[in-house]
């Protein structure tokens, strides 16, 4: 067989091999995007494994530093009184499972602000069908990122609270899923009702895990 | 036939070499500029951004809009990366089968053609990556790949299928002829 009776069928191949690929729709692949940590859930990691290590000077080091603490401080008209510093005192005391009590509050009360921001946006009577399904989804999603990091801790201590949440939330997706072809669109406006219950929930969670403050006499 | 009678390699014309080494050129460049100006990039994207944000569908609070603006930022960066991936790639593609169509393919006519759709839909479609890219800060993910889908992918991706498999068939021809009875 002689060098060209070879070089032939490989240069079929090779242009079958090329032309193969590109010709299928998925030849505009635009890449996937997974989704990153942002600096408050990235610091929180780093001060729940800190202090799971038992590493209490790196985890007073990153709180103090950190994303949590300036995000307490932010929206500290929102939170129980003394959150933050409970949170730094309870590290200092190389107190555990009170520094994950005072972070589930944290992230329950960001969670609760979400929902009810979701209400609110979704609750104006300029929006339409589209944006009321658009926003929702967004939110949830922002909800679901901050509530899931503390979920083990809400359920060990009020699985109620954390079942009842769950089942809000599911309720709420299905307000903000596409519709299978042939099947009527629900009203997205639905998608309140299960925002407020999870607001309801966390809020109260929020109260029955927060120490009762002080009397003074 | 014997190897002394069978065709030697022709090279492509000299305009087809220019136009996939400036392909190549332009990857090398652009792979270039997106290194030394990453920041100015990124926050001219995020710029844009921030000026459209109902086209982002930007909610106004920041839990929810950084989100959206990153999975935008990585999907402007992805687009320049695959502009500078399938320009490099694309540019080689071109010699390639540029000179096998120039070896090949007997009728002028034809091979003046596939050669044209060839260059033409290599160097072509590569760019749609960065107009995609370029559009994303003003008209959102999704309308910007639309945009770049009609105006770039379809035309000159479509170019580069047919021409690409004409000349497999006429490869395939080629081979049949020329084998004993």
């Amino acid at each position: 067989m002689t060098g060209r009776a070879i070089l032939a069928p490989a240069v079929l191949a090779a242009l079958v091999v090329v032309a193969a690929p590109i010709s299928s729709a998925s030849a505009h692949h635009v890449g996937a995007y997974v989704p990153k940590d942002n600096a408050i859930t990235t610091n929180f990691k780093q001060v729940k494994f800190s202090v799971q290590a038992g590493k209490y000077d790196v985890a007073i080091r990153l709180f103090d530093s950190g994303a949590l603490r300036a995000e307490m401080r932010a929206h500290a008209a929102t939170l129980p009184a003394g959150l933050e510093d409970g949170t730094r005192a309870a590290l200092s005391a190389g107190d555990g499972p009170e520094v994950e009590r005072r972070l589930m509050i944290f992230f329950a009360a960001l969670s609760r602000n979400l929902a009810l921001e979701a209400d609110r946006q979704i609750a104006r009577p300029d929006a339409t069908a589209e944006t009321r399904v658009a926003t929702g989804r967004k939110f949830l999603e922002a909800i679901w990122r901050y509530y899931n990091l503390v979920d083990f801790a809400v359920a060990s201590r009020d699985d109620k609270a954390s079942v009842a949440l769950r089942l809000a939330f599911d309720e709420a997706e299905t307000y903000v899923k596409s519709p299978a072809a042939g099947v009527t669109p629900i009203d997205p406006a639905g998608i309140r009702q299960p925002l407020q219950r999870m607001a309801q929930v966390l809020s109260t969670l929020i109260a029955s895990s927060s120490p009762t403050p002080r009397r003074s006499t | 036939m014997t190897d002394a009678e069978s065709p030697t390699w022709r090279i492509p014309p000299r305009w087809v070499l220019l136009v996939a080494v400036l392909s190549i050129v332009a990857a090398e460049v652009g792979g270039g500029s997106m290194a030394r100006f990453k920041v100015e990039l990124t926050r001219w994207a995020r710029d844009g951004m921030l000026a459209h944000p109902k086209v982002h569908g930007l909610v106004g609070v920041r839990d929810v809009d950084e989100r959206i603006l990153d999975e935008a930022l990585v999907k402007f960066d992805a687009g320049l990366r695959l502009f500078h991936m399938h320009a490099e790639g694309m540019g080689l593609v071109i010699i390639a089968t540029s000179m096998v169509a120039a070896t090949v393919i007997r009728s002028v006519t034809t091979r003046r053609a596939i050669i044209a759709l060839l260059t033409a839909g290599g160097a072509g479609y590569p760019v749609g990556y960065l107009v995609w890219s370029v559009l994303i800060p003003s008209y959102g993910l999704e309308r910007a790949k639309t945009i770049a889908e009609w105006l770039v992918w379809v035309p000159f991706g479509t170019a580069t299928i047919v021409a690409l498999w004409c000349l497999a068939g006429l490869v395939a021809w080629s081979m049949l002829e020329r084998r004993p009875a």
